[in-house]
């Protein structure tokens, strides 16, 4: 019996190291930053931060500022809507700026996503116009005047290209009923119908 | 530590922590206080696991920060939890097959019970050590001599020492991997199709429940030391192998509070029995299914007080899976197990045969070996995390053995069988407090649908309306 007990011991104490991981490298991203990814945030935002569950935003290819500023935002807890508290407060809550930054990095050096075209074309082409053109007798600019026209995004402005619909709707959401504060989006998306949110995530998811 | 003392540090425990907790608008479980993230991030609906609660338990329960840590108090590494409850058995009276008296089944039927009430150690220790170690008071515990009374003890507990490894390029962990020290067999398992964290995840502790069930499924819980090591390959494929012994001597922290100075009170093992769990693991979309088989094989000394005799095998061999897709608002999740459990009396049966009795309070089987088979399944809906209805079902059959089960009026040997059906209805105002409304059904109770003690109860009379209202802080 002594014997099974040391072999025990053994295996455990042989199981028993400190995380290590490798992840590709990333030009200006330390080895903690790419483990961070890794470890932790690729469990919900899934490998090179491209998700499978709508309900977690695609990471790839993001914009590195857009990112900066959204995870100080959780950090700071003025993003607050109810999977930002749930979620995104606890993790982004033991990040340094500099941890912060070099997350960004990773991620919009990531390959974006391919667009998934699900659903009704004709819900899309009125979502892709909406996107271009905007609603002028109304006084919606056209998306790409900010998002770009591949809804690439620039900067703070997000990329929205292949992002889950369903995610994208949720953010317009919350965004025209105020409980995600983006003051100038709201002024814009204030008066869209819910028809039109839909229309506008299934476009920019298919791209 | 006597009883009474231990008991009255459980409930002293208890009202500071529930203090605590009210004076606290943060006050949530110490996971959710570890980590800064809610239950839901880890719970369609407590104790059940989301994908990212397995992968908090497999590494150990390592995310977020230690209680202590860069020479900073971040947080309590403890939490309470505490159920009161009613319990409605539809016929409360019930024959003594021994003496003829008329007794309650139930001795509290359609009061309100303060049942019990857990304190948790739980947290990071390093990034590498964490710990899920819980002790309950159990306020309505019986007594040898059948009363009610309190009662603490060692719950469940998992201690883990864990690693991570990917090799240069990948983008997920590839390989997770730990050590297990803990003191129920699958409590220390992630899906909650196995039977530690399974459903239902509480019931009635008053009423009365089928007396057979395979060793695998709460015969070793809080008896044994599990110690054991597992690998997540690809969050996909899950290897574990544990070993069981008695917890006794440098283990006996486990089982504390159990009761071992009684024959029969506790399990005692041979040497160190395997475990095995094997699952596959695959999520898509909101979608996240798995399939495996777990197994134990065990030694066990018919009697507690003496192991100096030879031993009767337990064999388990199941297979379970479970279904989840979660989204928000909506999310449905299903498990189900089947588990065939071969009984050897290798040490009771020529035993009882030679004598007529057991050895010490050990089993008296009639034949050499038996089967026991239970299949259980449960789905479940859940809307906004907060209103959510279950529907379970549960079936026990096996040998029919005279020793072990009796006889009917007939004379014929009876068999464990039986079965029913678990409607639940939850509502969860705020995360921390479940209201629950569970109605328990049986199609067969003890071997019978009619008349199985051989006083005329029959199974419909054990039916069971239970009222829980459960809270953690």
């Amino acid at each position: 019996m002594k014997r099974t007990e040391t072999m025990l011991i053994g295996f455990a104490v042989a199981c028993v190291f400190a995380a290590t991981a490798h992840a590709q490298e990333v030009p200006g991203v330390s080895k903690a930053a790419e483990d961070k990814t890794v470890n932790l945030c690729s469990t919900c935002h899934g490998p090179h931060g491209i998700s499978t569950s709508p309900e977690f935003p695609i990471l790839a290819a993001q914009q590195k500022e857009y990112l900066v500023n959204q995870l100080h935002a959780f950090r700071e807890r003025s993003r607050s809507e109810k999977d930002a508290h749930d979620f995104m407060w606890g993790i982004a809550g033991g990040l340094d700026d500099a941890m912060i930054s070099q997350i960004a990095i990773f991620y919009s050096a990531q390959p974006p996503a391919p667009g998934r075209a699900g659903g009704d074309p004709a819900q899309i082409a009125s979502g892709k116009k909406l996107f271009d053109q905007g609603s002028p007798d109304r006084g919606i600019p056209a998306c790409a005047s900010c998002h770009g026209d591949h809804a690439a995004g620039m900067g703070l402005f997000p990329r929205l290209a292949g992002q889950h619909a369903k995610y994208v709707a949720k953010q317009l959401n919350y965004i025209q009923s105020l409980v995600r504060a983006a003051p100038v989006m709201h002024g814009i998306v204030k008066d869209l119908a819910p028809a039109e949110i839909e229309a506008l995530a299934a476009y920019v998811q298919s791209l | 530590m006597s009883v009474d003392r231990a008991a009255m540090v459980a409930k002293v425990a208890t009202m500071v922590m529930l203090f605590m907790g009210i004076g606290n608008a943060d006050a949530v479980p110490a996971y959710a206080r570890q980590t800064g993230q809610e239950c839901v991030a880890c719970h369609v609906s407590f104790p059940e696991l989301t994908p990212y609660g397995r992968y908090f338990k497999l590494t150990g329960y390592t995310i977020g920060k230690a209680a202590f840590s860069d020479g900073k108090f971040h947080h309590v590494p403890l939490a309470v939890m505490a159920e009161a409850s009613i319990t409605h058995t539809q016929n409360n009276h019930a024959v003594d097959p021994d003496t003829g008296e008329r007794v309650s089944v139930n001795q509290r039927n359609n009061g309100l019970v303060f049942c019990c009430a857990s304190l948790f150690l739980a947290g990071k220790a390093t990034d590498w050590l964490g710990a899920f170690i819980q002790w309950s008071y159990d306020n309505l515990a019986t007594t040898a001599d059948g009363t009610l009374g309190g009662h603490s003890s060692s719950d469940n507990m998992d201690i883990r020492a864990v690693g991570q490894y990917s090799p240069p390029g990948a983008a997920e962990p590839e390989w997770i991997y730990g050590a297990t020290l803990h003191n129920n067999p699958t409590v220390q398992d992630v899906w909650n199709s196995t039977p530690a964290f399974s459903f239902p995840f509480t019931a009635s502790p008053l009423a009365s429940t089928p007396a057979a069930a395979t060793l695998i499924d709460g015969g070793l819980e809080e008896q044994v030391a599990g110690l054991g090591g597992y690998v997540f390959w690809k969050k996909s494929l899950y290897a574990e192998v544990s070993f069981y012994r008695t917890a006794d001597g440098a283990f006996s922290i486990l089982r504390q509070g159990q009761d071992f100075h009684t024959d029969g009170g506790v399990a005692a093992l041979k040497g160190y029995n395997p475990y095995w769990r094997l699952a596959y693991s695959h999520d898509w979309g909101p979608n996240s299914v798995m399939v495996g088989t777990y197994g134990l094989v065990a030694d066990r000394y018919p009697s507690n007080f003496d192991t100096s005799t030879p031993t009767d095998r337990f064999r388990d061999v199941a297979v379970d899976a479970q279904y989840q897709y979660i989204t928000d608002p909506h999310t449905f999740t299903a498990q189900a197990t089947y588990i065939d459990e071969k009984q050897s009396y290798n040490a009771s049966y020529p035993v009882t045969l030679a004598t007529g009795a057991g050895i010490g309070a050990g089993p008296t089987p009639a034949n050499a070996t038996d089967t026991l088979r239970t299949f259980k399944a449960k789905a479940t809906y859940y809307r906004d995390r907060k209103y959510g209805a279950s529907l379970g079902y549960f079936s026990t059959v096996g040998s029919a053995d005279a020793g072990l089960y009796g006889t009917d009026a007939d004379g014929n040997a009876r068999k464990p069988d039986s079965n029913g059906y678990i409607v639940e209805l939850d509502y969860l105002p705020i995360q921390y407090v479940r209201l629950m409304l569970q109605y328990t059904g049986y199609g067969k109770f003890d071997g019978a649908s009619k008349n199985y003690d051989g006083t005329g109860r029959n199974a419909h009379d054990n039916n069971t309306l239970f009222f829980d209202v459960w809270v953690a802080f």
